[in-house]
């Protein structure tokens, strides 16, 4: 009775949510836009899906390094600096950003400013002339990014193991990226039928339809080039600090070969991040995320569900014993059955929990993005979720091979991790 | 052209009004708690924030780690067995708990002054493992034990220097079962999983700070709590008692102290009532004296620290400036946002992008708070080829330009729009509203504050500000950390183990961040040159003479 009472207020609070517009320009942009008139304010996000034959091999780093060229160069006749004068002068906020599986660009701005806005974002992403003469620099500062080599120990070891494998850019792979390469780049990703526009505030839908459509209406793609073949020997980088001692190299996903960061006098740290597949059902990430995390007694393997990854770690002082503890917590955890009890606790959180999205404007475009690309959670698929799916959606998750798994810490103590910290059976 | 017509457009923007924090309902409870309620009523949940005011600042040095301690086990989670009436059995065990726990740190104490003595450490370990081992069968691991995950809620809380703030978000229908289990949380005071967080925070203390920062706030604030490293306070910490802790709670959270806030879907005539029935009910301490905190001249002259922490090479330059009330405080906010807000602001296009001296920069106003004078904080990264006296010698040199030279119109434009954005951003966002409505009041004794500065800066002129930065930003104000990366650093276990006993022994006994920097390099240059039995026994002896100190 009190499930379905929960069920049915945030069945209620949904519908108090603005409503998601969509249309689609004719060059294939596709368009969210949820109205509100609270606050003179407008958000937009755009995402550009990215797909993996768009990394041409040994080019690692290269959406990266595109998104640095697009921060740099002149765009629309506009020097680098003046786009920024141009975009702070209204206060408006550009942020840009690569995600697991797209390149993104966030926007806020007084609804006053959203033409300006909109006009500019439009001018980034299509009238951006790619400066050679800012390349070298730009690599470098790529390079220095990834190797961080003054972070602590711990955020290395989780950065370290939350990339995907083979896409670790390395000196040789940003030296080999020319300027052709990112053009390449930018013709077969930056396509209007690739895109997602989401847009919030305090416009009206005619407004929006018609503020797309004199900005980014005139985004065509251009046809793709052909793909890039291997770089038969790649121009290392000058003056760009050699990897530290740690870098992972490609990281031993496949193998099992856990990463290894030493850093003396620290205590010993084990981490195990798990990328969340694909094909997993939304409904059962949704539950499980609400399921998994574990509030352990110290010594003991913690769980958390970090964007989209979940994350095993253990400190000890020690590597004694350590590795077959966090194997056998690991695999605990990946055999969990769940009963129709934890099934209908999760249900019931999730269902009300979803008011709290009222509070937090950028996540409703997050929400009304995931939806358009069919990633919402959808109440029918939730209700049909039995335990026995969702134990087998949490192996699926926790599959070996999908299980990328490290260590930080004293030199000696690393030398106690076994070479497989994957669960066992 | 093109530059000049968007130029005007913002110009002329800028005249439009700034919204005012007119939504604000204030109330008083009976017991003393003030309530802020932001009425939204769009909203189908409320955010609620608690702040007690305090914080890190108001700990005594016995008790350092305290707030961070009752974040974490007090409003960490919301655990059912935190929140039931107390029952004898569960007391026992707590005191069981921390009587072992208390013998076992004793025992291990003694150890290390006498390796040799004959120590019932394994039986006392056996005993502390069987009382946990009964008190973790009374929790439940599962997240969705956790009363506020299980209606779909969220909770999150921070210790600060001023204050400490916990964060709650629900659905709306749960608003009466959060006032009861806030009230509920407050009386009882359960700290159930107290060892659990303190083995938990130590153990981040000892891994995740910044050293940098530390250096920088023990050298340009001696003496003072804003000027504490928690870090350096460990054996205090391990000393701490679950009953200690409950007592120092009782003070420091009590209704007088507490500022409740709430956003969201909740009107006030709905809200009031169940507010004074459970949190108005709560009792108020008798003795509710505010600490006295020592005052530091703002001028103790330019002072610095050079050190070799290792890592990349680092400058950093701290000002001692006024607290958030003084008429300065706001002139020097915009002078912060003019050098270092936003991509085109002065040292990020002069010193990152110009003439390529700085890789990174950032700028942080009250460092570590704004109750009290506190500092405003350039973090420089050399870039590749250049110095730390390079860099120091270009940041002086933007100082100077901004206290001597005119402002060019459209750069104070920029600032300004970029200032007022951030305002507009705060009121739309339930959570950062609650953030700061509760660091205004914290800070600066009312949450009227963050409205005034909003409002009053567009009556701010050039000339405030470069006045404001002619009186603060000036030498003998300043205090300049040079983070050198180690030459050749050793990767001996002995010297490590050397450099972090000298440390310890040093941050017990001086207070300048400078001195004590000094001592430990000189400390390890002479160690160096005995033979490696001779620096075994001398860390032995050091180690031993360790001493916590008694809460």
């Amino acid at each position: 009775m009190r499930a379905l009472l929960l069920a049915s207020l945030a069945a209620l609070a949904l519908h108090a949510q603005p409503q998601v517009q969509r249309f689609t320009l004719p060059n294939g942009l596709r368009v969210l836009h949820l109205e509100e008139h609270e606050r003179p304010l407008v958000r937009a996000r755009l995402h550009l899906r990215l797909d993996p034959a768009d990394l041409p091999p040994g080019r690692q780093g290269l959406p990266r390094l595109v998104l640095r060229m697009l921060d740099h160069s002149d765009a629309a006749g506009l020097k680098a600096g003046d786009f920024d004068r141009l975009l702070e002068g209204s206060g408006i906020q550009l942020i840009q950003g690569l995600e697991p599986d797209g390149l993104e660009w966030r926007l806020l701005a007084r609804s006053r400013d959203q033409d300006r806005a909109l006009g500019l974002l439009a001018d980034r992403l299509l009238r951006t002339v790619f400066d050679p003469s800012v390349l070298q620099v730009q690599r470098l500062a790529c390079g220095r990014d990834e190797a961080r080599q003054e972070a602590p120990p711990y955020p290395r070891l989780r950065e370290a193991l939350l990339q995907e494998p083979g896409s670790r850019p390395t000196p040789a792979s940003l030296g080999a990226i020319t300027l052709e390469d990112l053009l390449a780049f930018r013709a077969r990703v930056f396509r209007p039928d690739r895109a997602v526009l989401v847009l919030q505030g305090d416009l009206g839908l005619e407004q929006a339809k018609r503020l797309v459509l004199l900005s980014l209406g005139s985004w065509t793609a251009q046809e793709p080039r052909p793909a890039i073949p291997p770089p038969p020997a790649t121009t290392p980088l000058p003056a760009t600090p050699p990897p530290p001692a740690d870098a992972p190299g490609p990281p031993g996903e496949s193998s099992g070969a856990p990463l290894r960061i030493p850093a003396p006098g620290t205590g010993l740290r084990i981490q195990a991040v798990a990328i969340q597949p694909d094909d997993l059902a939304p409904e059962a990430a949704a539950l499980l995320t609400l399921l998994v995390p574990d509030d352990p007694a110290p010594s003991h393997v913690r769980f958390t569900v970090e964007d989209r990854h979940l994350i095993a770690t253990l400190d000890v002082g020690t590597g004694a014993g350590a590795g077959s503890l966090f194997q056998e917590r690991l695999e605990t955890l990946r055999q969990r059955s769940f009963t129709q009890a934890d099934l209908d606790r999760a249900r019931t959180a999730w269902e009300a929990g979803r008011a709290l999205a009222t509070l937090h404007p950028g996540s409703r475009l997050e929400t009304a993005f995931l939806e358009a690309e069919g990633r919402g959670v959808q109440d029918i698929r939730m209700k049909a979720l039995s335990p026995a799916a969702l134990s087998a959606a949490l192996r699926q998750w926790l599959a070996p091979a999908r299980i990328r798994t490290g260590a930080a810490g004293d030199p000696e103590a690393l030398k106690a991790i076994p070479t497989d910290l994957q669960p066992k059976p | 052209m093109r530059l000049l017509v968007p130029f005007l457009i913002a110009t002329l923007g800028l005249h439009a009004q700034v919204p005012p924090m007119t939504e604000v309902q204030e109330r008083r409870l009976a017991n003393g708690a003030r309530l802020l309620l932001v009425e939204r009523r769009g909203l189908t949940a409320f955010h609620a924030a608690l702040v007690f005011r305090g914080g890190r600042a108001e700990e005594p040095a016995a008790a350092a780690g305290a707030t961070d301690l009752l974040a974490r086990t007090l409003f960490g989670a919301t655990w059912p067995e935190d929140l039931e009436p107390a029952t004898a059995s569960l007391d026992a065990l707590l005191k069981q708990e921390e009587g072992l726990l208390e013998s076992l740190r004793l025992q291990r104490l003694r150890l290390r002054r006498d390796p040799s003595a004959s120590s019932p450490l394994p039986s006392l370990e056996a005993s502390l493992e069987a009382v946990q081992s009964h008190l973790k069968a009374r929790f439940s691991p599962s997240p969705l034990s956790d009363l506020y995950t299980a209606r779909g809620g969220r909770q999150s809380a921070e210790a600060t220097a001023d204050a400490l703030v916990a964060e709650t978000e629900l659905p709306q229908e749960a608003f009466e079962f959060w006032c009861r289990t806030e009230a509920q949380r407050l009386r009882t005071l359960q700290l159930s999983r107290f060892s659990q967080a303190r083995t938990a925070l130590v153990a981040d203390l000892k891994q995740q700070g910044d050293p940098g920062m530390a250096l920088l706030r023990g050298a340009a604030l001696p003496g003072h709590p804003y000027g504490r490293d928690l870090a350096d306070h460990l054996p205090a910490l391990e000393a701490l008692r679950w009953s200690d802790l409950r007592t120092y709670a009782r003070r420091a959270l009590s209704p007088d102290r507490l500022t409740i806030i709430l956003v969201g879907g909740l009107g006030l005539e709905g809200a009031l009532p169940l507010l004074e029935r459970h949190l108005g009910s709560l009792p108020v301490p008798p003795d509710g004296e505010d600490a006295v905190l020592p005052e530091i001249a703002a001028g103790l002259g330019d002072r610095r620290v050079q050190a070799a922490l290792g890592g990349a090479p680092r400058l950093l330059v701290g000002w001692r400036i006024p607290p958030r009330q003084h008429p300065d405080h706001l002139a020097l906010r915009m002078a912060a946002q003019l050098l270092g807000g936003g991509r085109t602001s002065r040292l990020q296009a002069h010193l990152v992008r110009q003439k390529t001296l700085a890789r990174q920069v950032d700028l942080h106003l009250d460092v570590p708070g704004g109750r009290f004078p506190g500092l405003l904080v350039a973090d420089l990264g050399p870039a590749h080829g250049h110095s730390l006296a390079e860099l120091e010698g270009a940041l002086h040199g933007e100082i100077l330009h901004l206290q001597q030279d005119p402002i060019p119109q459209d750069e104070w434009q920029r600032a300004l729009a970029l200032l007022e954005m951030d305002h507009l951003r705060v009121l739309d966002e339930p959570a950062s509203l609650a953030r700061s409505l509760g660091r205004a009041w914290a800070e600066g004794g009312d949450w009227r504050l963050a409205d005034r500065e909003a409002q009053r800066l567009r009556t701010l002129g050039q000339e405030d500000v470069q006045a404001a930065a002619r009186v603060w930003l000036k030498p003998s104000h300043r205090t300049t950390v040079l983070l050198e990366p180690t030459p050749g650093e050793s990767s001996d276990p002995l010297e490590a183990d050397m450099a972090r006993v000298l440390k310890a022994l040093a941050a017990s006994r001086i207070e300048d961040l400078a001195q004590r920097e000094q001592l430990v390099s000189e400390g390890l240059r002479q160690l160096r040159m005995l033979s490696a039995d001779e620096r075994l026994r001398t860390l032995k002896l050091l180690e031993a003479q360790l001493a916590p100190v008694k809460p």
